[in-house]
């Protein structure tokens, strides 16, 4: 099939990725009536007295925009950081950036407990700097033990990021019983992922982190084209690959490190979704990216409802993607269609 | 005309192990360079270094007189191109997008293609025969017909000169005569090419000058084919015994491998 007979899927999925959207802000625990919503908003009663409205937009609303903003920061880092690393199995999760972030986020959370941050009394945000410091250490980590070699050979790359994953996850573990036993459920809960904020205060930091970073590496689209096809014809095409390099890593580990602190480390966006809308709108970033943006964070609105909908209670949204997720991974690993993959 | 002098290259990856030594060479507008010699003598990497690419730990690369350090990366992409000798797409892209990555030099930073840019890419498909292929995917393509795409992105990048490395190492004889067809036009045009090939009898045929590397890295000679084209030249740069006669049509050297079980007439 040729690009332009796929891409009149496009105008389709947006449709539906708006109508998954609607769904997230109407359903939930509790069925709204819309008309009740309505009813209050027009009449101008006070949030206190009107319940209906007061759900919607203290929690649907925020937890719709959560949803929206962590799944399209992390189904662009994933695209980011397959062409920069010319790998199509590269994203936040796979490389251990994700995982990195959650120690940093984990270890934030355990030194205000223990109180000894001086961030606390700057009144800085702890939690987002703890998660960059590692996310990014990581990222440089990973890349400089994949490139030592004279090609940077995409099966270590991936095996360096899932080791350096477990060892965030074992960082985790070992310093569980430094916790105040009474916050360690609401961690452990942050720790499967979940996009239930409660109130804007995290979805405006989602914003804050998510909309400049996007921004950056969609304006990369055309160097990613080009770096995706060949390092060394993209260099002659005048880009400067060191400046590539470090734009990427230091902004996508960035946007990862801020949606890992606020919603927890939620796996496999960047991979299913990158690799979905290519279907569609083949490889140009500049249509990619953006596509990417607006599906990402439908899918995670869509993991959302099904979280709260499939078993009573809470299923945490981290163990929706990865059951989709891990499958497509395997599936992508089976089929095994990369040029540069036996190296 | 744009002009690309080097002069007494020395180059190596780990020090140590030249893999150029004291090398000149030079791409001129109007003409083609071939650089020919045995497998790892250092070609690819020569024209690496000719690009920018690659610093070289003694010698100078200049464009018109310039240090090729002092030109920014954009004047430099519209002046000269480089082929690489193998490219390994992650991503499945269309001929038709291939050839429009080579508009880079020249778009903005979204990157899209105006109606100028999209007639250069429609010439640069017919010059190339690949016209036909536009809609596959170039990971579909047999090794010829990506070649062939590939010289036609680095002809939509619009240089002065073009730098290629092994552009025909997997044509069948029509394509590859095409293609030396088309870059003699080039040159005509006043294009200025350096193309490195193993074809010894059509770089005789089509290349103005020729750049005889040997195996020790360094240049055993260079000039025109049939100062560089001897018998004793050859067989020491490819250790082996390499006859010389002359092309039955055009004249050029035509040069043969002679096998040892033959005795020589
Ligand atoms: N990136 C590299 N790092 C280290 N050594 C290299 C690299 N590229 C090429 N070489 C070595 O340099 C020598 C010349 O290689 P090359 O320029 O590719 O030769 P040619 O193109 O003439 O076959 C070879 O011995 C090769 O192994
Ligand atoms: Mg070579």
């Amino acid at each position: 099939m040729t690009v332009s007979s796929r891409s009149k899927w496009i105008l389709p999925v947006l449709a539906v990725c708006l109508l998954i959207i609607l769904a997230s802000i109407l359903f939930g625990a509790q069925s709204l009536n819309m008309a009740q919503a309505w009813h209050e908003w027009r009449t101008h009663t006070p949030l206190s007295e009107a319940p209906t409205l007061s759900i919607l937009l203290n929690q649907r609303l925020p937890r719709t925009l959560a949803a929206l903003l962590a799944g399209a920061g992390l189904a662009l880092a994933g695209c980011a950081f397959q062409a920069l690393l010319r790998n199509p199995l590269a994203e936040p999760y796979t490389l251990g950036v994700a995982s990195a972030g959650a120690l940093g986020t984990w270890l934030s959370f355990i030194l205000v407990d223990v109180g000894w941050f001086f961030g606390l009394s700057l009144r800085l945000p702890t939690a987002q700097i703890c998660a960059f410091a590692f996310a990014g250490a990581e990222v440089l980590l990973v890349y400089g033990l994949a490139s030592r070699k004279r090609r940077m050979a995409p099966s270590v790359l991936l095996l360096a990021g899932v080791t350096m994953g477990m060892l965030g996850n074992s960082g985790i573990m070992f310093t569980r019983y430094l916790a105040a036993p009474e916050r360690l459920v609401m961690m452990d809960r942050w720790l499967m992922g979940g996009v239930d904020v409660l109130g804007y205060r995290p979805v405006i930091t989602l914003f804050i982190g998510v909309v400049p970073c996007a921004a950056i590496l969609i304006a990369q689209a055309a160097k990613f084209d080009q770096f995706g096809f060949n390092a060394e014809l993209a260099a002659g095409r005048g880009i400067h690959l060191g400046r590539l390099q470090v734009t990427t890593f230091f902004v996508g580990s960035l946007m990862t490190a801020i949606i890992v602190s606020v919603v927890g480390p939620i796996g496999f966006v960047g991979l299913v979704i990158p690799h979905s809308v290519r279907m569609i709108t083949g490889s140009r970033h500049r249509l990619l990216m953006p596509l990417s943006l607006i599906v990402g964070g439908a899918f995670l609105c869509a993991c959302d409802i099904a979280a709260r909908k499939i078993l009573p209670g809470e299923t945490p949204i981290g163990i929706i993607t990865t059951l989709i997720g891990g499958p497509f991974f395997l599936y992508l690993l089976i089929r095994r269609k990369f040029t540069d993959w036996d190296v | 005309m744009y002009t690309l002098n080097a002069e007494s290259l020395n180059f190596a990856y780990e020090p140590g192990s030249d893999v150029l030594r004291g090398v000149n060479a030079s791409v001129i507008g109007g003409r083609i360079t071939g650089l020919v010699g045995p497998n790892g003598s250092g070609k690819s990497t020569l024209l690496r270094l000719l690009c920018g690419f690659l610093q070289p730990n003694s010698g100078t690369v200049k464009l018109d007189g310039r240090p090729l350090v002092s030109l920014s990366a954009a004047e430099r992409a519209r002046t000269l191109a480089f082929l690489p000798q193998m490219v390994d797409p992650v991503f499945s892209l269309t001929v038709f997008e291939v050839v429009c990555l080579g508009r880079y030099p020249y778009t903005g930073m979204i990157g899209s293609l105006r109606s100028h840019d999209l007639e250069v890419v429609a010439r640069c498909l017919q010059d190339t025969e690949t016209e036909p292929l536009r809609h596959r995917e170039f990971g579909s393509l047999s090794g010829g017909e990506r070649q062939r795409v590939l010289l036609a992105s680095i002809l939509a990048q619009e240089p002065k000169l073009m730098l290629l490395d092994e552009p025909t190492s997997s044509l069948d004889i029509h394509h590859e005569v095409e293609v030396f067809e088309l870059l003699a036009r080039l040159a005509r045009q006043g294009y200025g090419i350096a193309v490195v090939t193993h074809d010894l009898n059509l770089a005789a045929q089509y290349c103005e000058e020729l750049l005889l590397l040997s195996a020790d890295h360094s240049v055993l000679a260079s000039g025109k084919p049939e100062e560089v084209f001897t018998e004793a030249l050859l067989s020491t740069a490819y250790a082996a015994s390499i006859r010389v006669g002359k092309h039955p049509f055009t004249g050029a050297p035509f040069v043969a491998a002679q096998s040892t079980r033959e005795t020589p007439p």
